[in-house]
């Protein structure tokens, strides 16, 4: 038993005299008000050392009327008092207490009235009543009428006793040190000492500890992070850009035809804006109609300029990718990007209107799809997922496309991201003469098996809760 | 995403293997399993092969794979005697039209509904909702050549499909359900497109209604095509796919004349691709004879010519063959990807961040030292929460969204602190203090440049909370500063202040006005810190 706090021993020492006692003259010996006693009483009777029980007693308050009688007499008595062996109805109206006490009488049948003159009952007393309310704690009929009457008041007060058990007394009788308990060390105590002789209170270490909630990034932002890392690790050199994007960058560079369905208005998030087209426009122009100077053939029609200029928020970050190689088209480029972007979209648990894409790109003299395979591979293995899997899909702007997938524990191959090499009539027009090997993916799909997210909303609405509890390092559940 | 349901039987019938066999292999031409029926399986195609929209387009493409029936599909086409005649009028409507017979089909409810499911996907993928190509499909026993395509006046009546009585075209486009929904492509002209017979029966009202009179039954065998549009190629290309499945149906195809010009043309065009050159892109190294026996699987037709290049004969439903490097890509497909070797490159390379970037990272570190704690909250909110209840007028420079989804994203944020005063109120049951911060992206006038701002709410959040952390951030960011009081009306006056940096305002803190407090239904006070990061030594471009 040592682990008992010095208050406890002190109860135990107070009782161990007595074997019990009520709680408030244990506060007043030990010199604590009763809720520090109950609460240490508590203690000592998880451990089984007390027993305490709980006393409901009544008492009775008078209110400031029943105050007054007490000392006054009950109006009755008075008026009783005041009829002696007969009196006038008149007479006797001029007492202060007659409208109460004559009443009373009358009710309790103590009084005549014949002809204007007022007479007691034979033995009219009300003693009874006049006792009741001296001596209340006796209860009966006549102090249930007082409290009726709003001349008492009856209230619960609730006590507690307290009572050693053997195991307690024996500990309370067997000596226990009784010296002051010291919380905290002072400096003064540090340096002069005296911490030598100090009792330093105990805590008990199977209680939990007050929370404490440290600053910390976004689980969310963690993966990001994590995902930057690699890449940076690879030798990817990272973009950052402009959210707002022309159509032209967003889609006619990326040869994506003005009548593709993803251009609707259902899908891509269209501003008021729009941006004069750069030099050079009409390459992608050509390339559009009649497939310039390659080998295509171009979506012919007619490529209208007034689309391109018109501004959106960027879809995909490979507006950005685009541009960066249309500046920097001599080799090698290895490029990567992590960027919100937008399709409008209805938002529900798994889909949101925004959210990041991770997306890279290589471009260098005799880079081969196979390659571009080997990449995949290498950034998911670091991602964390041993299996990957490739299977033929469909870009509008990568020849050949590729679906990414991975296996998951306990879901199976799931799909991880789209990769491709990019058209020539997306590099031709500005003069990138080498392929270019992409990829993208959904980042928020891998932090939706990270971090069991049933609901994409509480990345970015969070439940502040949410974010406390998640810790800094995540087993890599799910493969991931 | 064109989803096509495929009977299991016919599937087989067509393809002939079972349909274990085909269910294996048939992602790996690019597709996507949807569900697996007791009778049927449905399966996703990429809108790029259009040509595998029917159940026929798919089991030419799997015998080809699964080395059933390789090379050039070869689909003889009579002449119909049947002619049409395309009135000058039609230029700015609807000028193209194409047009086919097919005999010597059988019809069951099921193949009905196969053809119609066909003809709605093409009506998606390369019709862009009717607007570039409709097609009409005709029981030719019901009307009678010549055909006449014409601009017609837009009280002219028939029966609609569907329906029993007659009513004017312009009716249709009020009632018809199919009239409402694509009333849009044709109700700017003057005149409507029509196609009528010989005894001026209609068969369509282009790219709206066909007439109920050419009805496709079960009694159906012999079938009049017609396919209008806008855009020629996308036209030819569409009639294409829907005669060679007909044909891989068992039907017999027959040309028809348009003003003098033969209809449909089902030849194959030629493309001279380099061996070399898809070797080397795809990472493999195969012999032309290798590289022709792929394509012959994928329906090619591919010759070696001696020179190191392959002829190949593109058939004429795979519109989608723009470019040399799309036939590259149908080497890969029948080499298989997990047959290619995938070693990342060895281009070296060194990695480097953006220093946008690396300063968010620092930002971060600032903050969560200070024991902060980060949200992430969406770029587009509403002007409600940016302006009207920060008491603020709006700002210059915001970009409205032309078509939000909702009233909550109508804008492109150009603030931070507002939105973590939404987490806040989002968060009124969780333990106090709560202090928040956020980096990241806002957009002004098109341009897009970081912020970041800090929150902190408990009884005793106030201005000198406020300055602190202002101060302290700053510090850590070598942002040398002054302050001078604010008119920021979000703050409390004599409680708020800008940030100068260099003379120019970068920022602003202080403690949140009750009136903004009771606006996001607050119970305590919020010191608030928001700085523009352009402001930090070493912003690009700043």
């Amino acid at each position: 038993m040592a682990d008992l706090t010095q208050n406890e021993k002190r109860l135990l020492v107070a009782l161990a005299q007595d074997r019990h006692a009520d709680i408030v003259s244990l506060a007043a010996q030990l010199n604590a008000t009763p809720e520090a006693v109950v609460q240490w009483a508590h203690l000592a009777m998880d451990k089984g050392l007390v027993r305490l029980e709980r006393t409901v007693k009544k008492t009775f308050v008078y209110t400031a009327e029943g105050e007054e009688y007490l000392k006054s007499g009950l109006p009755e008595t008075q008026v009783l008092v005041g009829i002696g062996d007969g009196i006038s109805l008149a007479g006797l109206q001029k007492l202060p207490a007659f409208k109460i006490g004559f009443g009373q009488l009358r009710k309790k049948g103590l009084v005549t009235v014949t002809g204007g003159m007022v007479t007691k009952a034979a033995g009219a007393t009300t003693a009874d009543d006049d006792a009741a309310l001296k001596h209340p704690q006796a209860g009966g009929a006549r102090v249930k009428d007082l409290i009726k009457r709003n001349l008492l008041q009856e209230t619960e007060t609730v006590g507690h006793t307290l009572e050693i058990t053997p195991t307690g007394l024996a500990l309370g009788k067997s000596g226990l040190d009784l010296r002051e308990e010291t919380g905290t060390l002072t400096r003064d105590q540090i340096l002069s000492g005296e911490w030598k002789d100090l009792n330093l209170r105990r805590y008990d270490v199977t209680n939990l500890p007050k929370k404490a909630y440290p600053g910390k990034i976004h689980p969310y932002q963690r993966i990001i992070a994590e995902m930057r890392e690699i890449l940076l690790e690879m030798g990817f050199t990272e973009l950052y850009g402009s959210i707002i994007q022309q159509s032209y960058w967003n889609f006619d560079a990326l040869f994506q035809p003005q009548d593709h369905p993803a251009r609707e208005m259902q899908d891509t998030f269209y501003l008021g804006e729009t941006l004069p087209l750069p030099a050079g426009y009409e390459r992608v122009k050509a390339m559009h109609e009649s497939g310039g100077d390659t080998s295509s053939t171009g979506w012919g029609g007619v490529w209208k300029e007034e689309k391109a200029e018109q501004c959106v928020l960027r879809t995909h970050t490979t507006s950005l990718s685009i541009q960066y190689l249309a500046e920097n088209p001599t080799p090698p480029v290895k490029a990567f990007c992590i960027g919100r972007v937008y399709r409008r979209e209805t938002i529900d648990t798994t889909h949101l209107a925004e959210f990041e894409q991770l997306e890279g790109i290589v471009m260098d003299e005799d880079v081969t799809f196979g390659n571009l395979l080997g990449i995949l591979r290498e950034f998911y293995h670091r991602m964390g997922f041993e299996g990957v899997r490739f299977k033929p899909s469909y870009y509008p702007y990568t020849e050949p496309s590729l679906d990414a997938e991975v296996y998951v524990d306990g879901i199976g191959w799931i799909e991880m991201g789209g990769a491709g090499v990019f058209r020539e009539e997306v590099t031709a027009p500005f003069g990138i003469n080498y392929p270019v090997l992409a990829w993208g993916l959904g980042v928020s799909r891998i932090a939706m098996l990270r971090l069991g997210l049933k609901d994409l909303r509480n990345l970015h609405r969070s439940d502040v809760a949410f974010l406390r509890e998640t810790p800094a390092l995540r087993r890599r559940d799910g493969g991931a | 995403m064109a989803v096509i349901s495929l009977p299991y039987r016919y599937l087989e019938r067509l393809t002939r293997t079972d349909r274990k066999t085909i269910l294996n292999k048939i992602a790996l031409i690019g597709s996507d399993i949807e569900r697996t029926e007791e009778d049927h399986v449905d399966v996703e195609f990429f809108p790029d092969r259009p040509d595998l929209f029917s159940p026929e387009g798919v089991a030419r493409a799997m015998r080809g794979f699964l080395n059933i029936e390789t090379g050039l599909p070869v689909y003889p086409v009579t002449p119909s005697g049947l002619s049409f005649t395309v009135d000058p009028g039609l230029a700015e409507i609807r000028p193209v039209l194409c047009a086919a017979v097919i005999r010597g089909l059988s019809f069951d409810d099921e193949s009905i509904q196969s053809i119609m499911s066909l003809q709605e996907a093409l009506h998606w993928a390369v019709g862009r909702g009717r607007s570039k190509v409709a097609i009409g499909i005709h029981d030719l026993s019901k009307v009678t050549g010549p055909f006449r395509y014409i601009a017609a006046p837009r009280d002219f009546s028939f029966v609609p499909l569907d329906y029993t009585e007659s009513m004017t075209m312009e009716e249709m486009l009020e009632k018809h359900p199919k009239g409402k929904a694509y009333a849009h492509l044709v109700n700017n002209f003057k005149k409507f497109p029509l196609i009528l017979d010989a005894h001026d029966q209609v068969l369509s009202f282009p790219p709206i209604i066909n007439g109920e009179l050419t009805r496709v039954t079960t009694g159906t065998t012999d079938i009049l095509l017609d396919t209008t549009g806008t855009d020629r190629r996308a036209v030819m290309r569409a009639v294409s796919i829907v005669c060679t499945a007909l044909a891989e149906a068992g039907g017999k195809l027959e040309s028809v004349t348009i003003d003098g010009q033969v209809c449909p043309d089902l030849s194959a065009s030629a493309r001279t691709i380099s061996v070399a050159e898809c070797n080397k892109l795809l990472g493999l190294s195969l012999t032309p004879e290798e590289m022709a026996a792929l394509l012959h699987r994928m329906r090619f037709g591919a010759t070696p010519d001696g020179n190191g290049t392959l002829r190949v004969d593109v058939p004429c439903f795979r519109g989608d063959i723009m470019h040399n490097w799309d036939i590259f890509e149908d080497v890969a497909i029948a080499y298989g990807y997990e047959n290619i070797q995938d070693n990342p490159p060895d281009t070296f390379t060194v990695g480097k961040p953006h220093p946008v970037q690396v300063l968010a990272m620092l930002v971060r570190d600032v903050f969560c030292g200070l024991g902060y704690l980060e949200v992430m909250p969406f770029t587009l909110t509403n002007e409600e929460v940016l302006f009207t209840r920060m008491r603020r007028k709006e700002r210059a420079g915001i970009l409205h969204v032309l078509h939000p989804i909702s009233i909550e994203n109508t804008v492109v944020r150009t603030e931070l602190l507002p939105l973590l005063m939404e987490f806040f109120t989002l968060n009124r049951h969780r333990e106090l203090p709560q202090r928040l911060f956020t980096v990241g992206d806002v957009v002004v006038d098109c341009s897009t440049y970081q912020q970041a701002s800090g929150v902190s709410t408990h009884p005793d959040a106030d201005f000198s909370e406020a300055y602190a952390l202002a101060d302290v951030v700053l510090h850590e960011l070598s942002v040398e500063y002054t302050v001078t009081e604010s008119d920021d009306p979000a703050f409390i006056e004599g409680r708020r202040a800008d940030i100068l940096v260099n003379g120019k305002k970068a920022g602003v803190f202080g403690e949140i006005h009750p009136l903004v407090l009771n606006a996001f239904a607050l119970e305590h006070p919020v010191a608030g810190f928001e700085i523009d990061l352009r402001a930090v030594p070493g912003y690009p471009g700043h």
